[in-house]
C-alpha cells in the first residue's frame, strides 16, 4: 500500500510539474528571440498627458526589431518609431521629406544613376553617425540576401553601390529605374526600405534570424524598453538627433504604449469600440463603418479623419476589386467577367455603406492627387468612355450570359452544364464584414451563385486559384499607376496547380499589355509616352475585366483628443502624411502630437 | 507485483496516447494545402503592403530552411525524435520566436485563468449540488444552486459579452479587457497582483457562471442516489453528526465519478479559453492557438496539442492512482 501511495504521488507531482518543466525543457535550438523583454531598471512613472495608448493586435514575435529578421518583421507594431529611412513621402501633401538623406536625386536623364547625400547630424542610438557605409551595406544586403523583401527589385535593377565619401553614396543601376527612389528608397505607408546599421548586422550570425531585441542600434525617436504578450512600450529618446538636427522639435509624447488586443480584434470588435469609448485608448487599428460612428456618437472626443462625418476614413492605397482566376471556366470568358461587373451597383453601394460619399471606384490605384491628374486625362477619360467600368446594367449582363451560353435555373441563377457561376466571395471578416454581404445580394440579383466564406482558408483559396471570387486590394500605385498596371504584368502569372502570388491571382496574361508596360518601364511619369501608354494598359484593364473594382479603400482610424490632439485630418493635414500611426510615416504622426492639457 | 504490472501497464497505455495524439496532429495539418510561410507573408500584404516580386522564391528558401521540403516520413521521424526531447522548433509564423518561446509567454495567463476558474467551478458546483440534494440542508440553502442551474449551457462567449457591457462599460466597475492596466509593467507587489486579479474578475467570471450548474446537477443525480445507501442509514443509526455523515458518507462517496469528470473536463478547456480569451483579450494558450491556427502554424499546433494532450493524459493516468486513496473498496480489490 505503501508503494501505490508512493506511486500515486510521484505521478500526481509529475502530472502537476510537467507543463512548467517542459516549457523550460532543454531547446536545442535554442532562439534569438527572447520571451519577453523587462525594463532593466523600474520604468519612472509618467502622467498619463505623457503617455500615448495604441490599440493593436500583435503579431510579430516577441523581441523582434531587426528589420532584416524575415519573415517575424513588421514596421507596423512599433518599430517605425525605430527605423528611419533616407526619406518619407508625404501623401496629402505630395511632397518628399527628406530625413537620413539630405538629398536623394537621379544624376541622369535616364534614370541610371543616383546620389544620396546624407544628413551629417543623423546619428545611432549607439553615438555613431549615420554613414554612407551604412547605406551601402543596407543595399548590398538585400541584393545579396535572397530572404529580404526587395532583393528582387534590387536585382533587377541595381548595378554598383559606391561610398563616395562618408556622406555621400552612388547607385548605379543596370537598367533605367525611375520609380526606383520612390517605391525602394522611399518610406510611406507600407513600403520602403529603413537604413540599418553595418556594424551591428555584419556581427550577427544569420541577419535573417537576429532578433535584434533592445540592443539593436536605430536611429528613430523611441528606445524600445519592455515587451511580453500584453503591451509594447517605448520611451521617447531624449538624444534624438533629428531634434537637434532641427528637422522636429521634442515631441510631446515622453512614452508610446501599444496595447496587443489579441483576440479582440475582428468579430470582438465592439469591447475595442468600448475601451476607447472609455478613454482607455487614444487611437487604435481601424473600424468598419458602423463601429467608428457608434464610437464618435458616444464620445465626442473622439474623431476621425473627416471628423464626426462620413465617410469617417481617409483614402488608402489599397483599393479593392473582386479577383478571380481568369485562366479557369468559367471566369475565363470575359463576358463573364463583364457580366458580373455589370450587375454590381457603384451607386447602391455609396449610398448603403457611405452616407452618399464617393468611394466605389473603378479604378485599381487609389486616386491620391497625382493618380487624380492622371485618372482625368483625356486618354483615360476616352478609354472610360469606350469601356464604362462602372457601368450597372442587369439587362446587359443578362444578354452577355445568354451569349455565353448559360440559361437561368429555377432558383434564378445561371447556369451551364449543370453548373452555376461560383461566386462566393472569399475575404476577411474583420475588413470585409459590411461590403461583402452587400456585394452578395447583387451578384445574386445578376444571377450569380454568391455566398460569403470569411473561413480560415479564404486566403489560400486565392493563391489556389480555386473558383469564387477574392476580396483584396491592390498594394501598389502612389504617385503613378505603373505599379498597379504591373501587377497584371503575364511574367507574374502562374500556371494553374501553383500559387499565386499576392496580388497575382488574376493569372492574366497578355503579351499586348505586357508591351505596354514594357514601354512604360524606363520612364518618368512625365513623360507623355509614358502617360498615353499607362491610359492603353489602364483601357486594357477594362476591358478585359482583368478584376472588378470595387471601392476606394478607407482607413476610420478613431482619435481620441482627450488627452492628445493634433491628429491628422482633412483639414489638418500636417506634414501630409496619412493618418495611420502603424504606417512607416507614423512617427511623424506620433511626434507632431500635442498635449490636450488634461491630466 | 501486482501493482507494479498496473503502474507498467497504466505507463504504456500512457505512452501510447501520447504517440498517437502526436501523430495525429501531425498528419492532420499536413493534409491541408495551406502554407503558414505563406501566409504569413499574405498576413503582411493584407495588412502592410509587403508583396515582394520573388516571393516564390523566399517562400522555397524558409521552406527549405524549415525543412518542409524533405519527404514527409523524414519529416515525420525528426519530428517524433524532437517530441521525445520536447522540442517543437520554431513557430513558421512568429520565426525566430521558437513553439516552446510561445507556450511559455502564454501558459501563465491560461494556468491563471482557466485552471483557476475549473477547479473553483468544480468545487463550488460540487458543494451546492451535495447541499442541494442533502434533505437535512437547510431548505434556503438547498436553493442557492437553482441560478446556477439557470444558467448551465449560456455559452461563454454570451456570458463575457453580457459581462464586459454591464460591468465593465456600462457600470465602469472592472476593466474591459488586458491582463493587467495599460502600461504597467510586471513586477512582484501586492499593488500589481491587485491589478492583475481585478483584470480576471469578469473572464473567470464568464466561465464559472455557465460551468457551475453542471457540476451542480450532476453532483445533486450522485447525491440523490447515495441517500437510500446502506452505509448512510448505518450512520444516521450510529448517532453520527451531520455534517460528518455529509462529509465522510455522503460527500466522499458521491465524489468519485465528478473527479472523472474534473479531469475529463480539463480536456475541453481549449475550447474555453479560445473564447474567453479572445473576447477578454488574454494573451494565453487559446489565442496562440487560434492564431496558429488560422496561418496553419503547424509546430506551434503541435506544440499546445501535444501539451494539452500529455497534461491531461498524465493526470487521467495519476487519477486512476489517487482513486484508491479515496475509495477503500477499490484499494482491496
Amino acid at each position: 500500500m505503501v508503494k501505490l501511495k508512493f506511486l500515486a504521488g510521484v505521478l500526481l507531482a509529475a502530472a502537476a510539474a510537467l507543463a512548467p518543466v517542459a516549457v523550460y525543457a532543454d531547446d536545442a535550438a535554442a532562439t534569438a528571440a527572447p520571451a519577453e523583454i523587462a525594463p532593466k531598471t523600474p520604468l519612472p512613472d509618467l502622467p498619463r498627458n505623457k503617455q500615448l495608448i495604441l490599440g493593436w493586435s500583435i503579431a510579430s514575435p516577441i523581441g523582434v526589431t531587426n528589420p532584416w529578421a524575415v519573415p517575424g518583421y513588421t514596421h507596423q507594431e512599433g518599430n517605425n518609431l525605430m527605423f528611419e529611412p533616407l526619406q518619407y513621402y508625404a501623401i496629402f501633401a505630395s511632397k518628399y521629406i527628406p530625413w537620413l538623406a539630405q538629398s536623394c536625386e537621379y544624376t541622369s536623364k535616364d534614370f541610371t544613376s543616383l546620389e544620396i547625400k546624407l544628413n551629417p547630424k543623423a546619428k545611432w542610438s549607439d553615438g555613431t553617425p549615420v554613414t554612407a557605409d551604412d547605406v551601402v551595406y543596407t543595399f548590398e544586403g538585400q541584393m545579396k540576401n535572397d530572404k529580404l523583401p526587395y532583393h528582387a527589385d534590387f536585382v533587377q535593377y541595381v548595378d554598383t553601390v559606391t561610398a563616395k565619401d562618408k556622406e555621400t553614396v552612388e547607385v548605379k543601376f543596370k537598367i533605367p529605374a525611375p520609380r526606383f527612389k520612390f517605391e525602394v528608397l522611399t518610406l510611406k505607408f507600407d513600403t520602403g526600405i529603413p537604413i540599418v546599421q553595418k556594424a551591428w548586422e555584419e556581427k550577427q550570425k544569420d541577419v535573417n534570424a537576429a532578433a535584434g531585441g533592445v540592443d539593436i542600434p536605430h536611429s528613430g525617436p523611441y528606445d524600445l524598453v519592455a515587451w511580453n504578450a500584453n503591451q509594447k512600450i517605448y520611451n521617447l529618446r531624449e538624444d534624438w538627433w533629428a531634434i537637434k538636427a532641427g528637422l522636429r522639435k521634442d515631441p510631446a509624447v515622453k512614452r508610446v504604449v501599444i496595447v496587443n488586443l489579441g483576440g479582440q480584434v475582428g468579430q470582438n470588435m465592439d469591447t475595442v469600440a468600448q475601451r476607447l469609448v472609455n478613454n482607455e485608448m487614444d487611437s487604435s487599428l481601424d473600424m468598419r463603418a458602423q463601429v467608428i460612428g457608434n464610437i464618435l456618437a458616444q464620445n465626442p472626443k473622439i474623431t476621425s479623419w473627416t471628423g464626426n462625418k462620413s465617410p469617417f476614413g481617409y483614402r488608402d492605397w489599397w483599393p479593392n476589386s473582386l479577383w478571380m482566376n481568369t485562366t479557369i471556366a468559367p471566369y475565363n470568358d470575359v463576358r463573364v467577367r463583364k457580366a458580373m461587373s455589370l450587375s454590381i451597383n457603384r451607386d447602391q453601394i455609396n449610398d448603403v455603406l457611405y452616407d452618399g460619399a464617393k468611394v466605389a471606384t473603378i479604378y485599381p490605384f487609389p486616386l491620391y492627387p497625382a493618380l487624380q491628374k492622371f485618372a482625368d486625362s483625356p486618354a483615360v477619360k476616352a478609354e472610360e468612355a469606350k469601356y464604362n467600368p462602372g457601368e450597372f446594367d442587369l439587362d446587359k449582363s443578362a444578354k452577355l450570359m445568354t451569349d455565353a451560353g448559360f440559361t437561368k435555373n429555377g432558383d434564378g441563377l445561371w447556369e451551364k452544364d449543370g453548373k452555376t457561376v461560383n461566386a462566393t466571395i472569399n475575404g476577411f471578416e474583420g475588413i470585409h464584414s459590411d461590403i461583402a454581404p452587400v456585394l452578395v445580394e447583387m451578384l445574386r440579383n445578376g444571377g450569380f451563385d454568391a455566398a460569403v466564406n470569411f473561413g480560415t482558408d479564404a486566403q489560400q483559396n486565392m493563391n489556389d486559384g480555386v473558383p469564387g471570387l477574392y476580396m483584396f486590394g491592390h498594394g501598389a500605385s502612389l504617385l503613378d499607376p505603373d505599379a498597379a498596371l504591373e501587377l497584371f504584368d503575364g511574367k507574374y502569372s502562374t500556371p494553374n496547380g501553383s500559387a499565386a502570388g499576392a496580388g497575382r491571382w488574376s493569372r492574366y496574361k497578355n503579351p499586348e499589355y505586357d508591351k505596354l508596360l514594357d514601354e512604360m518601364a524606363p520612364l518618368g511619369a512625365d513623360d507623355p509616352k509614358f502617360q498615353a501608354d499607362a491610359a492603353a494598359a489602364l483601357g486594357i484593364y477594362w476591358r478585359d475585366v482583368i478584376d472588378i473594382p470595387i471601392i476606394q479603400w478607407l482607413h476610420r482610424i478613431p482619435y481620441n483628443n482627450t488627452y492628445w490632439t493634433n491628429w491628422p485630418s482633412d483639414t489638418n493635414v500636417a506634414d501630409g502624411e496619412n493618418g495611420a500611426f502603424w504606417a512607416h510615416t507614423g512617427m511623424i504622426e506620433i511626434t507632431s502630437l500635442k498635449p490636450s492639457g488634461a491630466k | 507485483m501486482a501493482t507494479f504490472r498496473l503502474v507498467v501497464r497504466r505507463l504504456l497505455f500512457l505512452i501510447f496516447v501520447i504517440w498517437a495524439a502526436s501523430t495525429i496532429t501531425f498528419f492532420i495539418p499536413r493534409l491541408s494545402s495551406r502554407s503558414a510561410i505563406r501566409e504569413r507573408f499574405a498576413q503582411l500584404a493584407r495588412t502592410g503592403g509587403f508583396a515582394p516580386a520573388d516571393l516564390e522564391k523566399i517562400i522555397a528558401n524558409m521552406q527549405h530552411q524549415f525543412g518542409l521540403d524533405q519527404p514527409l516520413m523524414q519529416q515525420y521521424g525528426e519530428y517524433l525524435w524532437n517530441v521525445v526531447h520536447l522540442d517543437f522548433g520554431y513557430s513558421l509564423n512568429k520565426y525566430p520566436s521558437t513553439v516552446l518561446d510561445l507556450i511559455s509567454q502564454a501558459l501563465p495567463w491560461s494556468i491563471g485563468l482557466i485552471f483557476v476558474t475549473t477547479i473553483l467551478s468544480f468545487i463550488i458546483g460540487n458543494l451546492l449540488g451535495a447541499i442541494a440534494a442533502w434533505p437535512k440542508a437547510p431548505r434556503w440553502m438547498r436553493t442557492v444552486a437553482t441560478p446556477f442551474v439557470l444558467l448551465t449551457g449560456v455559452p461563454p462567449v454570451l456570458m463575457g459579452v453580457l459581462l464586459l457591457f454591464f460591468i465593465g462599460f456600462k457600470l465602469k466597475l472592472l476593466p474591459l479587457g488586458g491582463a493587467y492596466s495599460i502600461g504597467i509593467v510586471p513586477n512582484w507587489s501586492w499593488e500589481f497582483a491587485l491589478d492583475m486579479g481585478m483584470h480576471q474578475i469578469l473572464p473567470a467570471l464568464a466561465l464559472i457562471l455557465g460551468s457551475v450548474g453542471g457540476w451542480v446537477l450532476s453532483m445533486r443525480g450522485m447525491g440523490v442516489t447515495i441517500q437510500g445507501e446502506d452505509y448512510v442509514n448505518f450512520a444516521e443509526h450510529k448517532g453520527l453528526g451531520g455534517l460528518t455523515i455529509f462529509r465522510d458518507y455522503y460527500l466522499r462517496n458521491a465524489l468519485l465519478p465528478q473527479v472523472t469528470g474534473f479531469a475529463l473536463a480539463l480536456g475541453t478547456l481549449v475550447t474555453s479559453a479560445i473564447v474567453v480569451e479572445g473576447i477578454f483579450g488574454l494573451p494565453g494558450i487559446g489565442t496562440v492557438l487560434q492564431l496558429a491556427i488560422q496561418s496553419n502554424d503547424f509546430p506551434v499546433i503541435y506544440g499546445i496539442v501535444l501539451f494539452i494532450t500529455i497534461t491531461v493524459a498524465t493526470l487521467m493516468v495519476a487519477l486512476e492512482f489517487v482513486y484508491p486513496l479515496l475509495d477503500p473498496r477499490i484499494r482491496k480489490n
